[in-house]
Order: C-alpha cells, then structure tokens, then sequence
C-alpha cells in the first residue's frame, strides 16, 4: 500500500515542481518524461540541471532545456563544463567546482549545426567541369 | 630508312610507291593474275607485289608489327613482324618482303615465336617500366605485343648498374608531350611527317644505339596535323599533353560523332568520363579522313567546357545581362516577337548549327511570315545560286581527289580551311603524280603547286597559262576547287560564273567526272543552303529587323550599328561570344557533343552527332528551344522528337537523313546557262585569304576561341615566327 | 670479401655514369642542337666563290631531282671549309644549297662521326683503338698515354690553345699498320710513343712530318720482318711451259 502511496507523493511532487498541471503536461509533451529533483544550477544558456538520487544512476542527473530552444533541444547545446557533471565524469557540479580556470582564448559553446544551414562545409577544391559565361557588366 | 622528300618528285617516280591506298593499288594490278601463296598451311590467292604481311592479313593472321603502318611507307626495322618462310636461311620481316608464287609462310612456328621474342626481349631491354604513369597504358602496342608475344622472362640484368638507355625530352609544342626515352624508334611519327604531314620537321638524329627522334634543333612541330603523331606511336613516346595523365582508355565511354570545325565532316570519337569530355579521336572513313584528324578538332574540346551559356539571361533596366529561368527568357522572346509584324523578325545562322536546329527557326519564322533566314558565309545568290546543289558542293568527293589527275585551287587555303583535304591533295601529288596549280597569295600548301597568280586577272586570263594548256586541258579527270573565301568578295558571283565556265569546258562529254568543286569552310553551311537559308547578312542589314535571331551566330557579320535602335537581338548558342554580347536575351543552346543533330559536310555527306555528354547547366538542345518557344506564342511546331523532326527534314531535302551518302549533283550545264545573263565583271583585285599562317588556324569560332589549347598553339606560333 | 665489394659494386656505383649509358661509345657527343655562343642559327656560313663552283660541280654529278644525294660530299666540303667543322648554319646552308629540308642534313651530319658538330683544335688527332690497333706493335693504350702526356688532353677534348683535338675512333682501316692515328687527312701508322710525340711536335711548329708508316723499314704496309713469300725473283713468260711452246 505504501508503495503506491510513494508513488502517489512522488507524482505529486512532479507535477508541483515543473508549474501545476499544465506545465506538467507540456513537460511531459516536450520531454516524454515528469521527474522532479533538486535544483543544482543554471548554465549562461538558461539550461537548468537537476539531480535526485533517489532515481538510478544515469538517470538521476538531467537537464531541463532553456525554454528559447523550444522543441529543438539537443545533447550538444550542454556546455562542456556541464558535461562531464551531466555525465557522470564528476560529482561536483561547476557550480561548486570550476573545472578549470577562465581563460582569454577560450570560446564560447557552440551547439552541433550538422544538418542545418549554418552547418560547416569545406570549400571545394575541384575545379568546375564547365566554366560559364559571366556576362560583362555596364558601369 | 625513309628519305622521301616533299620536292624530290622524282625520287617518289624512281621508287614505286609500295603503300598507296588499296584503291590505287588494286587499279594498278586490276589485270595481272593473282599470286597463290600458304599462310600455315591454308592457301590464299593475293595481289602480286603486296607483302607477306598483307597475304597473312587476307587470311586472318594478324602479324606484330611496331613500325609498319598502312598508310605510311614501309622502314622494316622494328623487327617485330619476322615470319618463317620456307626455303629461307632466315626469319624474314614481312611488312617489307614481297610475296612470291608457293611461298610457305609460318606464322606460327617455333623459329617465328622465337624471332618474336627476341626482338621483343631487345625492345625491352631499353623501354622504361614506367606502364603505371604512362599515358598510353592500356592502349600501347608495345603492352600489348609483350604479353601476346613477348617471352615471360627476360635476360637483362643491369649488372653494372648503368640504367637503361636514357633520353632527352623534346619540347615540339603545346599539343604532342614527348618522352623519348620510351621511344622504340619506330619512326612512324617521322615518316607521318615527312609523307602525310608534308612538315620535314621530324627525324633521326645519331646512329645505333645513340639513335633518337626529334627535331635535332629545337623548335616546334608546326603541322595542323601534328595530333595524328599521338594517335600511330605504338608506345607513350608521342602523347598528348593537354591529356595528360587525365585519363585511362577503359574508364572512358565512347561515343562516336561528327567533327564541325571545318566542312570536312571528319568522323570522331568523343571520350568521355562522369560527363566531361576526356579527349577527342578520329574514327576511320575511308571516304572522308581516313585516319587522321586536324589538331583543332582534336585540341578544341577543352573550349566546350569553358565560357559556355549555362542559364538564359536576360537584360536589366541597367543593361546588364542577368541569369534568369527559361520561363522567363521565352515569355520576353515571346513579347518581342508578338509586337512586332512578322517581316520583321530575322534570323543569322552561324558556322556550326545542326540541320534540325536550323528547320525548327526556318519553320518558326516561315509560320511567323518571315522569310528573312540567313547565314554568316556568303554564297552567290544571282544566277541559279543555291537553286542546284551542285553549284555549292565539293561534287567529286573528297575521294575522287585521289582518282584526279590535275586539281586546280582557287582563292582558297585548303591546308587550314581543310587539313584533311590537304592531306588528300597530298597524298594524291605524292604517289599520283598530279599536278596541282594554285591562284590566290602564296602560301605553304605541304606540297608543289604551280602558282597561277594570286589577281583575278590570273583567273580570267587562265587558259593563256602553261598549267592550263599542259596539265588541266589535257586532263581525264580534273578537278577545279574554288574556295568559299573567294565568294566573300563582293564580285563573288563573277568568280564563280567564270570558275563555271571553266569547269564546264574542261568537262569531258559523256563522262560523269564532275569539275567544279566549292570547298565550303563552315560545317553547317551545305545543310543550311539545302534547307534554304539565304546566304549571306546583306538581307539584314537593309530591312533592320525589329527581332533578330542569332542562331550560333559569334563572327560579327552583323554588329550593333548595324542595326535599328529598337531591334531585339536574341542570341542562342553554346558560348558567351561576339553574339552573346551584343544580344539583348540569350538562350543557351548545346555544342556539337551535346545533341544528337545532322551535319553536311561540304561533299553534301549527311552525318549526325550523337549525344556525348549533357548540356551544361540550363542550356538545352536547339531546336527544341525553337520548339518550346513557338508553343508559347502559339503557333507550335508539328514536331516532338528526334524522329519526327528527322521526317521533316527529309520533307524538306531527302539527303539530310540518306546518312553517310554523297548524292549526286549534276546541272552543270543547266547553271551555266542561268549565269550567262549575269552581266557582273570581275574586279581587277587580288585574292585575300584568312588563313595564311599555321597561327591564324588555331582561333576560327567560338569553341576554339574559349578553348585554352588553342590559345597556346597561337601563342606557340607566335614565339616561334 | 670487401675488397671484391669495393671492385665490384661499389666501384661501379660511384662511378657509373649519370646520363647517357653509351657515352663511351659516342664520345659525349649530343645528338640534339645547343646553341653556343659560336655555334647557333646566326654563325656566319657561306660557301666562298670557289667553293661554290666545286659544290655546283658536285652537285652536277647527280641526276636533276637528286640534288639531295650530293649531301654528303658537300657537307665535307662545307667543314673544310669552316675549319674542320660544321656549325648548324653551315647544315641550313648547304640545305637550302641542295634545296632538301633542314633536317635531313640534320640527319646526315649527326649519323657519320667524320662530321664535327663541335669546334675542332686545328689538329684534329684521331686515334684508333679498336682491337688490332690495342693489339698490335706497342698498342693503341701505350700512344693514347704518350698523346695524353704531351698535349695534355683526354679524348674528346680540345687543348686550350685550340691547336689539338684528341678523338678515340674506331678501326680507320690501317690495321696492317697498328697502331695508327689520323691528323686531320694524314695516317700515321706504326706508331711508337716516340715517333708520335715528334709528330705532334712538328705539328706544334706547324711543320708536317710525311705520312704513313713511322717504321723506318717500312714503305707501305708490307710484311714488318720483310717478305716471306713472293721473295725470288718474278719469272717471266714460258715459266713452267714445254719449251717446244
């Protein structure tokens, strides 16, 4: 009976922590999943991380995606040093414990563009089999 | 070794010309008894006086040969071809030993394969290894023999490690790479020169071992020829440089086609791989370039890839020409057509159209009620003009050069308006024995001709001069060639009313030999006069159309000024040009290798291309443009396809689908009567030709003026001059 | 074991030589055209009068058509001439003289090694080392060293005061009398490393010591030790016959 009763607290405690109802359902729409944990921190992107032990390993650190990505969320917008806690590479989240110090040269995180028109393409270096016409232009 | 020179007339009359073409050979023996000799044992009845290596040949033993080419003179020292005949101390080489009654040739016998390879085993000793980055591998004779006959072992060991015989490269000009230390010193190439050519610029420097190819001096190989050397080295000695290590000879698909360079109408094959055309051959035709090509039909493709149409434009407020879609551009040809009468509306066809592109604007226009169809080249239209086909074509075939006896040329190059004609004048003086006279500038023709003046006067004076009386009156089978440059002039109608005349009186009656002979310069001009193009812009340049087609039109006959300010200039072709620069809307049209059309050639030889490779880009084939647009105005053609567009040209002249067939011309007499009325005088002028130097050659239309090569050759020409 | 190595492969290697494998046998020459600053197409040529008319009474010789076959002989005529060789304007001259194309005499000149594409000393000294020549009297090997002593040459060289040209050749066909060298025209034969020193001496005075065999015993090319056969006297007419006859 406890069982189902635990079940129950945790449902609830869900629901209250991802905005009542509504917010739950749309969790549940963007994610396919309704958990609820602690809060340990926000990266410069808006990404919120979670932890609750309570769930297995693996699936007790997880990320809730800055709402400006909507629906196009994906693994590569988690920063580096969000990484290796989301991952298991460490405990001490960056909050907590820089990785490393800041330094000048380091770049901000870039998502993954692979498939989409901002993706990289290197520039060809085969010469065209045909060469147009290019008409000469009056000034 | 061969030392036949180009104006020792009579060494060629003291020594009998072994390997003249069947034809002449079979005349020549046409009465004596056939000689029955054994060929492993099996009984053939052969000509006498051919050569053992032709007796094996008849009865389908192909004998290995390196320096032994039917067409050139025989040198026997490749060795290659040895045989065991009966009764004979030793192998005997059979390109060179005549055949005899009951000889007994073995060609298959332990002392011939022995013979094989042992000369092979020498061939070797001083050939490179270098098969994996040579560019005759896969199509090497030399590959080839060494693994039919050679020995699976040699002897050569380099045991005092000096290398192989090694030698320098020559640098003979932008078109033949040389590597002469894979030469096998078969002299072909030199005897190619020397005989075919007619350029002495090729030889064999040294002696035995030290022995080498080239031009002693260094300079370049200046023939128009010069490509055919690539063609019958039998190793990578001679090849060709601007293909150079692109391609291999079993990645390439082939497709045989049409040359439209000049109006010869060479037969060739388009190589090509992935879409891009890898190199140009010649395809054997007996009856048009036996086996040769001229360089710019060889070189020129490099031209099809660049400064090509590849969208339709049209011009912008700015005057600009900007890329637009076929819809588009046809929407803007249809405006201009449809506001304007239909007298107004003109078309220029240019040097290199297919007949089909040329009915489908012929129709449009006639639909329209234009008749105002013309072409760049000029033709005399007054007398019975292009009413009769023979008063345009080249009517005793390029064949019956060999079967002439005195060709007279007038006002024409024919060594670079046609090289391959010229090889034929040449072939014909070197073992015919013809005499060959010439009106016009003095020029280099390959061979001795009798210069007869280069005025008009020497023209209208010709029966008083020595040529004539001795040589062209006397004559069975003479052959007047009049060029299509001296019909340019102004009084081209009186040269060719008297060059008629001419004709007519040295023709014999009875006989069906035909005279009078124009040599066109342009390859669509006989399809286009038979079509009923009018030639000549002189029509445009009265009535200042509002709308004129350039159809493949790039040679300036028309220019801006000679037009109406308002005058729409719609230029469809394959490059960005002297036409597409002055056009208002282009239409990018296909090459020759692009679209399967018909050419004739200037015998009025009907012959079609085929599809090598896809229109680049947007561009599409010609006449189906001119047939998509005639749907948007509304006035649509009656044909779809190939086929359908095939019938109407045979509607409109049969010969244009009778492929590969000289049909006969024959109204001499009947256009000579109509000329008489002409009242026209020849100016007091000399003859004038656009081609006079091998660099004048290179450049000639808007393929071979894009093309890279052809812009070495004449940057070569001119270092050199 | 290394000396073998050494004498073998090793020699070989180092020393083989770097381009043209039959160097040895063609002495260097190039069979292709360099211009030089005294050789090239503007070298002044031209056949003076009197030469012409030798040329033109060569070139009579042949049948009209057959100029071309006087190309030897006025080759020759053309490098005496120009002492001794034959710069690549004198082969366009004598081209157009015969009226025949450039590389034909091209071919004719580099084919025979009598003609010199290369400025020769005034003495041209060809010095036969074919077999008979290495092999008989004090050997062709023995001369070539006494040669090279004295002029301070090698084959194939031209002394810097430009009088000697020192050339191995092949068999000149005096191998009766070997070993022998030719100085331009003349043969001398039965040579010691003494009397061709005074050869090549006289010629340094530019006097000319009489051709033929050095040997003193010598006239021709007799039997050296005297005649073995044919020593008697010659008999004459009925020798042998029944005098009755």
């Amino acid at each position: 009976m406890s069982k189902y009763l635990e079940k129950l607290r945790n449902c609830r405690l869900a629901i209250k922590q991802n905005g009542g109802i509504i917010g739950a359902y749309l969790q549940l729409f963007r994610t396919d999943e309704l958990k609820y944990g602690n809060h340990i921190g926000t990266d410069k992107y808006g990404n919120k991380y979670y932890e609750n032990k309570s769930y297995f390993v693996a699936r007790s650190r997880w990320i809730d995606y800055a709402p400006k990505y909507g629906y196009d969320f994906d693994g590569s917008q988690v920063p580096a040093d969000w990484h290796r806690w989301l991952h298991y590479m460490t405990d001490d989240p960056p909050t907590k414990v820089k990785p490393c110090p800041d330094r000048e040269w380091m770049t901000d995180h870039e998502e993954n563009l692979s498939g989409t028109t901002g993706q990289y393409v290197p520039y060809s270096t085969v010469t065209p089999k045909i060469h147009s016409w290019n008409p000469p232009k009056n000034n | 070794m061969l030392r036949l020179l180009p104006n020792s007339r009579i060494l060629s009359k003291a020594i009998p010309p072994v390997n003249i073409s069947y034809k002449a050979r079979e005349c020549a023996s046409k009465a004596a008894e056939t000689v029955e000799v054994f060929v492993d044992d099996k009984p053939v009845q052969v000509q006498p006086g051919s050569t053992v290596l032709q007796a094996c040949a008849q009865a389908g033993v192909e004998i290995p040969r390196f320096c032994y080419h039917e067409r050139l003179s025989i040198a026997g020292n490749c060795r290659m071809c040895l045989v065991e005949v009966e009764r004979s101390p030793k192998p005997v080489a059979s390109c060179a030993m005549p055949v005899m009654k009951g000889m007994k040739i073995k060609t298959d016998s332990p002392i011939t394969k022995k013979a094989r390879e042992g000369v092979m085993e020498f061939l070797l000793v001083n050939h490179p290894l270098d098969c994996p980055i040579c560019d005759q591998g896969g199509e090497c004779d030399l590959q080839d023999q060494s693994m039919n006959f050679g020995s699976d072992k040699s002897r050569f060991t380099d045991n005092q490690f000096l290398g192989k015989r090694a030698v320098e490269d020559k640098d003979i000009g932008p078109l033949v790479k040389t590597i002469m230390t894979r030469c096998i010193q078969c002299t072909r190439c030199v005897r190619f020169a020397n005989e075919i050519a007619g350029v002495s610029d090729l030889g064999t420097t040294g002696r035995g071992n030290d022995l080498q190819i080239g031009t002693y001096v260094e300079k370049m190989f200046k023939s128009e020829l010069s490509g055919n050397v690539i063609d019958i080295c039998p190793v990578g000695a001679l090849t060709s440089k601007p293909y150079a290590f692109v391609a291999r000879p079993w990645e390439l698909r082939r497709v045989d086609s049409i040359d439209t360079m000049d109006a010869v109408g060479s037969n060739i094959v388009v190589c090509t791989r992935g879409g891009d055309i890898m190199r140009i051959l010649p395809r054997i035709h007996e009856g048009i370039n036996e086996e040769w090509l001229a360089d710019k039909s060889r070189f020129s493709y490099d031209g099809l890839k660049r400064q090509r149409l590849t969208s339709p434009m049209i011009k912008d407020e700015s005057g600009n020409l900007i890329s637009v879609d076929w819809e588009t551009a046809l929407l803007r040809v249809c405006d201009a057509i449809t506001s304007v009468k239909g007298a107004e509306i003109a078309a220029i066809a240019g040097g290199q159209v297919d007949a089909e592109a040329l009915i489908a604007m012929k129709d449009l226009l006639n639909k329209l009620g234009s008749e105002s169809l013309n072409t760049e080249e000029i033709f005399p239209m007054d007398g019975s003009g292009t009413d009769l086909r023979s008063n345009y074509l080249l009517n005793s075939s390029i064949e019956g050069i060999e079967e002439s006896d005195a060709i007279l040329l007038i006002g024409c190059n024919p060594r670079y308006e046609a090289p391959l004609l010229n090889a034929r004048i040449r072939k014909a003086f070197i073992h015919n024995e013809i005499e060959v006279g010439y009106l016009g500038p003095k020029i280099d023709l390959s061979y001795n001709y009798q210069h007869l003046g280069d005025t008009t006067t020497s023209l209208e004076n010709i029966k008083s001069s020595q040529f004539y009386k001795e040589h062209l009156s006397k004559a069975k089978k003479p052959m007047i060639i009049l060029g299509s440059s001296a019909l340019q002039r102004a009084d081209g109608t009186a040269v060719f009313a008297k060059t008629q005349q001419i004709s007519n009186e040295l023709k014999e009656a009875g006989s069906s030999w035909r005279v009078l002979n124009v040599l066109q310069r342009v390859a669509s001009q006989v399809a286009a006069l038979d079509i009923g193009y009018r030639p000549g812009v002189e029509n445009v340049r009265n009535n200042k159309p509002k709308v004129l087609f350039l159809l493949h039109a790039d040679n300036e006959t028309v220019r801006r000024e000679d037009l109406g300010k308002d005058c729409v200039v719609i230029y469809q072709g394959s490059h960005g040009d002297q036409g597409a620069l002055m056009a208002d809307i282009v239409l990018p049209g296909a090459a020759y290798t692009e679209k399967e059309g018909t050419y004739v050639n200037t015998e009025g030889r009907a012959q079609r291309t085929l599809v090598a490779v896809n229109p680049p880009g947007l561009a599409r084939n010609d006449w189906r443009i001119t047939r998509a647009l005639s749907e948007m105005i509304g006035q649509p053609l009656s044909y779809d396809n190939t086929n359908e567009i095939r019938d109407r040209l045979a509607e409109m002249s049969p010969n244009l689908v009778k492929f590969d067939t000289v049909e006969e011309a024959n109204y001499f007499k009947q256009s000579e009567e109509l000329f008489k009325d002409i009242k026209e005088k020849i100016k007091q002028d000399s003859f004038s030709l656009p081609m006079i130097q091998l660099k004048d050659y290179f450049m000639t239309d808007p393929i071979t003026r894009a093309s890279p090569t052809m812009a070495q050759c004449v940057k070569a020409n001119n270092k050199e001059a | 074991m290394l000396r073998k190595f050494w004498s073998g492969t090793l020699k070989n290697l180092i020393s083989s030589k770097s381009f043209h494998t039959s160097g040895s046998a063609s002495a260097g020459h190039l069979f292709t055209h360099r211009d030089t600053p005294e050789n090239n197409d503007a070298t002044p040529f031209e056949f003076t009068a009197e030469n012409v008319k030798r040329a033109k009474d060569i070139v009579s010789r042949y049948p009209v058509g057959h100029e071309a076959g006087a190309c030897i002989p006025v080759l020759d005529l053309a490098q005496r001439q120009n002492d001794n060789w034959l710069p690549i304007s004198a082969m366009n001259y004598v081209a157009e003289f015969l009226n025949m194309p450039k590389m034909r005499v091209y071919e004719v000149a580099t084919f025979y090694t009598m003609f010199n594409r290369n400025p020769v000393g005034k003495y041209h000294v060809q010095l036969c080392t074919c077999t008979p020549c290495l092999l008989g009297g004090t050997g062709s090997d023995v001369i070539l060293e006494a040669i090279e002593k004295n002029l301070g040459i090698k084959p194939g060289e031209t002394s810097t005061d430009k009088l000697f040209t020192l050339s191995e050749v092949e068999c000149l066909g005096a191998c009766v009398n070997a070993p022998m060298m030719q100085i331009n025209d003349d043969y001398y034969e039965d040579l010691t490393p003494e009397t061709t020193e005074k050869i090549l001496e006289a010629c340094k005075r530019g006097e000319r010591i009489e051709p033929g065999p050095q040997a003193v015993d010598r006239f021709s090319c007799e039997p050296a030790g005297g005649l073995t056969s044919l020593s008697s006297k010659p008999t004459g007419p009925g020798f042998g016959c029944r005098p009755d006859l």
